[in-house]
């Protein structure tokens, strides 16, 4: 009941950004198109936990200021390697173990090292090992590590 | 107000502009598909964030959609590059020059 009534409520904030309206008989309509919406999809049962729900939404507030901070600092990086006329590029593949146990958790990672500076995701083994394809491997392997055991805490706080 | 807003806007279209030109200068410049995926897909969403925030502060687009675009453009463009790259090293298209393999040990240098 409780994530029925979350889903219905971040749907028609959803709703309510495309529109940009906050008259009445807007927020009626999103409200019921949520429901529309949520009646076609298949239901899932998960359980809440109250307590641990502070210090997830503490940690979804820093994992996405980590991403915008990354996608920044990432085009910024990208942007001198592309301009600099001899091309400082040091191209290799190296295996980092998620650190994630749930598929979520490991999907959601390798979403974050795609777009964290000068790192791609090519392949992802039964293991959880994501094949990361780095611009950079100079000073790669310490700052990939760091980062990443960064994003796992976050996670495993979001998704316990 | 309006002023800041109009300065904003001019920053955003002018960097937005800047990362997407240096994005396909990359897709140009870098020697292989993963290199060049790392241009369009981070340097390209990048540019098109900044034309976003330009648009919804200077256009009457809002800050809603623009913010919405914006998270979905977040989350859509590291999972293209993946799909590519992953599709590329299926196909057997491999690096060029790579310092190390771990996906292919036996062929790094």
């Amino acid at each position: 009941m409780v994530s029925y009534v979350r889903a219905v409520l971040l749907l028609t904030l959803v709703y309510l950004a495309l529109t940009s309206n906050l008259q009445a008989s807007n927020i009626v309509v999103g409200v019921l198109l949520a429901v529309g919406v949520l009646a076609l999809l298949r239901p899932q049962r998960r359980v809440t936990d109250w307590r641990a729900a502070g210090t997830a939404v503490v940690a979804v507030l820093r994992y996405i200021f980590v991403l915008a901070h990354d996608m920044v600092v990432s085009g910024m990086q990208v942007a001198r390697i592309v301009l600099d006329p001899k091309l400082p590029i040091q191209p290799g593949i190296i295996a980092i173990p998620s650190g994630c146990q749930s598929e979520l958790g490991t999907a959601l990672s390798a979403h974050a090292i795609t777009l964290a500076p000068g790192e791609m995701v090519v392949e992802i083994d039964d293991d959880g090992v994501m094949y990361t394809h780095v611009l950079d491997m100079a000073h790669a392997e310490t700052a990939v590590a760091e980062a990443q055991e960064l994003r796992v805490a976050l996670l495993n706080k979001i998704f316990p | 107000m309006e002023t800041i807003l109009q300065l904003l806007a001019l920053t955003a279209v002018i960097a937005g502009t800047f990362f997407s030109v240096v994005g396909m200068l990359g897709f140009v410049r870098l020697p292989d598909v993963y290199t060049r995926l790392h241009a369009t897909g981070k340097v390209g969403v990048f540019g098109v964030v900044l034309l976003l925030v330009a648009a919804a502060a200077w256009t009457p687009l809002g800050w809603g959609r623009a913010i919405l675009l914006i998270i979905l453009l977040m989350v859509a463009g590291p999972v293209t590059s993946h799909a590519l790259a992953s599709a590329a090293f299926r196909i057997g298209l491999h690096m060029k020059q790579p310092v190390r393999d771990d996906l292919r040990p036996d062929k790094a240098p």
